[in-house]
């Protein structure tokens, strides 16, 4: 690596980061709320959230490396660069370990349930989704799915995943 | 799966019905069909559970013994909870879906209906309107019906014995009572006949589901369409 003319590493440590942040940011594009997606799309967001998580990884570590061999000898502004590319690949690595779509819509943590008469929480007319399952009966109402989306269950010894 | 409980957690889009992922193999799932689309479980489909649609004074009625998810607190403190009247801003929000079947408006809402594999939509405005809906779905007699809340939907098959039925509502009754013209037999609204020479019998329930006209049209593109007045 050492041996590689020191242009050809800052391209490589350009390359590098781009690889990084395209694979984070293609799926988060591809996937995103009121577009369409593709059959093909969906399994290329797949493919790349599958190997993200290891990817990024590698990446940060090749962008660390070759930023360590370019720091000496870097002027000023080749270390801002330097700085601004390993925080974009942190970034990207940091990513690659999130789910947006629960920071939109928080999971339920450690869900709760209140008998029919104590439900004081749901109105007569609202909504809910009712599943009953060896003489257990559960209702989910629907303002709270259409936040969470879905809600993990035991209902009559079946594990079951409510989804709205 | 396989005697595994899996986990699911919401984890992206498909044209506007939702992806989850399961923390046991990281397989990508679709939420209206159930099914596997990416990953080690592609292909398989989770075992769809009998459920209903239905007001909460209705299933308290039905279940005075049973139990409804409380609300995070902390989500509720934060008011992202849907407000009562979420429906009606839901209607405004764009479709994006690449559908060019026009025979409805994309966000009309419709309850879906699938018998035998064949699937079939009906209005909500019809189904209120011309309650119960008595229908057929491929040979499969059914009825769709809704009761006094005006939300509540629920599907049967509509045969005594092997007979088809044909049911009427009773004019003004709630709770909603329908009537047979076979044997004038009166029947509630979980498709048991409370009275007459039926008395005891129970229809054989139908899953329905309540979905906007573009969904179900993406996910069902062979699907009919209920007319009033066809049959």
């Amino acid at each position: 690596m050492i041996a590689l003319p020191r242009g050809w590493r800052w391209m490589l440590l350009v390359a590098t980061t781009v690889a990084a942040l395209a694979m984070v940011m293609l799926p988060a594009w591809i996937i995103q709320p009121f577009r369409p997606q593709t059959a093909r799309g969906v399994a290329f967001s797949y493919a790349l959230r599958s190997i993200s998580p290891i990817a990024t990884i590698v990446a940060l570590l090749i962008a660390a490396w070759l930023i360590f061999t370019l720091w000496r000898g870097a002027r000023w502004w080749g270390k801002i660069i330097v700085v601004i590319l390993l925080l974009l690949t942190s970034v990207s690595t940091w990513f690659a370990r999130q789910n947006h779509f629960e920071w939109m819509f928080a999971p339920l943590a450690g869900a709760a349930y209140a008998a029919a008469d104590a439900a004081t929480f749901v109105d007569a007319a609202d909504l809910v989704i009712a599943v009953e399952r060896n003489g257990e009966a559960a209702a989910y109402p629907i303002r709270q799915l259409a936040y969470h989306h879905l809600v993990q269950d035991d209902v009559g010894g079946v594990p079951i995943v409510v989804t709205y | 799966m396989d005697g595994r409980t899996l986990h699911f957690h919401l984890f992206g889009i498909n044209n506007q019905n939702f992806i989850m992922r399961d923390e046991e193999t990281g397989s990508w799932w679709q939420q209206i069909s159930g099914e596997a689309i990416q990953g080690p479980l592609k292909g398989r489909k989770l075992v769809h559970v009998p459920q209903d649609e239905i007001s909460f004074a209705l299933w308290k009625r039905e279940h005075a013994r049973g139990r409804v998810l409380r609300p995070d607190p902390k989500v509720a403190a934060a008011g992202h909870y849907a407000p009562a009247d979420w429906e009606s801003h839901i209607a405004k929000m764009p479709v994006a879906t690449n559908t060019h079947d026009a025979r409805l408006p994309p966000r009309e809402l419709i309850i879906g209906v699938t018998v035998d594999g064949h699937p079939k939509a009906y209005r909500m405005a019809d189904i209120r309107r011309q309650n119960p809906i008595v229908d057929s779905i491929g040979s499969v007699p059914v009825v769709i019906a809704v009761a006094e809340d005006g939300r509540s939907v629920r599907a049967f098959r509509r045969n005594v014995d092997g007979r088809a039925i044909e049911l009427f509502a009773k004019p003004s009754s709630s709770p909603v009572t329908f009537i047979d013209s076979a044997s004038g037999s009166e029947w509630d609204f979980a498709g048991r006949a409370i009275s007459g020479p039926f008395a005891g019998h129970q229809l054989e329930k139908i899953d329905v589901l309540s979905d906007y006209w573009f969904d179900w049209r993406t996910y069902h593109p062979e699907t009919g369409i209920f007319r009033v007045g066809l049959r």
